[in-house]
């Protein structure tokens, strides 16, 4: 949790960097949301399979970034195929 | 070290517009520690336009390569191939950088991808701030070692001005007076009366007011080129 990491300081310069890449999704024209920074311990493992499973159903709901979308069809075929 | 900040994506977006092959040069040397315009921030840089030109629906195809220098010959000379298959090249070196590659290779459509600052250093990881402003005539001999032509907003000689309150310069901004920081200096260090000289009016022939400056030493030319 913040402040608790094993590294000191190290889950508080992740949370500086995830919001600095989250800066630059934004710039690329990608939603932010699709990157998030969440604080758990490895011991817990069911929070983490409920977290998991939410933001899959939020990153669904989202639909395929606009990076995907904008992928040539023969392509998206060519690599789902 | 000179200290720069990557333009805003947009507006590096706006000057490779014309292009469908770019080059991202970084620079290993002053925008590397200032984390503007290094290999990795080139790499990141070149990933970005990919992305972002493709979300757009007219994708290029950028590349990145960082060299040592960007503000010698023998280091940007190695691009020369790489930046004549590349339709503009953005550099991510300061200035200098920017119009070396240019200068270099004059057939080549070079534009920058920071905003070059100033002259300074960094404080604490992650603040950079100035120091220097290159006058040409160096006063810190009698200033305990600050500037007051860099650090004081009205680049005053002889002591702070009406808008010196706590220490503080008048501008905001949490810039402390220089004058403030030139007297506790040399206060502490039983100097004081180097204030007591008065300094005249600066010479300013010898900074940029002077035009644009070229130091040459005869000791260090190649013979070749001294006999130009």
């Amino acid at each position: 949790m913040p402040g608790d990491c094993h590294y000191l300081e190290g889950n508080a310069n992740a949370k500086r960097r995830v919001e600095y890449t989250q800066h630059l999704l934004r710039s690329i024209g990608l939603e932010p949301e699709r990157l998030r920074m969440t604080n758990l311990s490895s011991a817990m493992g069911h929070q983490f399979a409920d977290l998991a499973t939410r933001f899959a159903e939020e990153i669904r709901a989202l639909g395929p970034s606009a990076l995907r979308r904008s992928r040539p069809a023969a392509q998206a075929t060519a690599e789902e195929g | 070290m000179i200290v720069a900040e990557q333009k805003p994506l947009e507006e590096i977006k706006g000057l490779i517009a014309e292009a469908q092959k770019v080059l991202v040069v970084g620079c290993g040397t002053c925008v590397t520690v200032c984390f503007a315009g290094g290999e990795k921030e080139a790499g990141i840089l070149a990933t970005s336009l990919r992305m972002a030109t493709r979300i757009d629906g007219a994708p290029v195809d950028v590349s990145h390569a960082t060299v040592q220098r960007q503000c010698e010959w023998e280091y940007v000379d190695p691009l020369r191939d790489q930046a004549h298959d590349a339709d503009i090249v953005v550099s991510l070196g300061c200035g200098i950088g920017v119009q070396a590659l240019a200068e270099r290779f004059p057939d080549v459509v070079v534009v920058p991808g920071l905003n070059t600052t100033f002259l300074g250093l960094p404080t604490e990881q992650g603040v950079w701030e100035e120091r220097c402003a290159a006058c040409g005539s160096c006063l810190l001999g009698l200033t305990g070692g600050i500037c007051p032509i860099a650090r004081c907003a009205k680049q005053l000689l002889n002591g702070p001005c009406g808008g010196s309150q706590n220490g503080m310069c008048e501008i905001g901004h949490e810039t402390p007076c220089a004058w403030q920081l030139i007297y506790d200096r040399l206060s502490a260090q039983n100097r004081l009366h180097l204030l007591m000289d008065v300094m005249p009016a600066k010479d300013w022939t010898t900074s940029r007011d002077g035009g644009p400056r070229r130091i040459t030493r005869e000791d260090l030319r190649l013979a070749a080129e001294a006999s130009d």
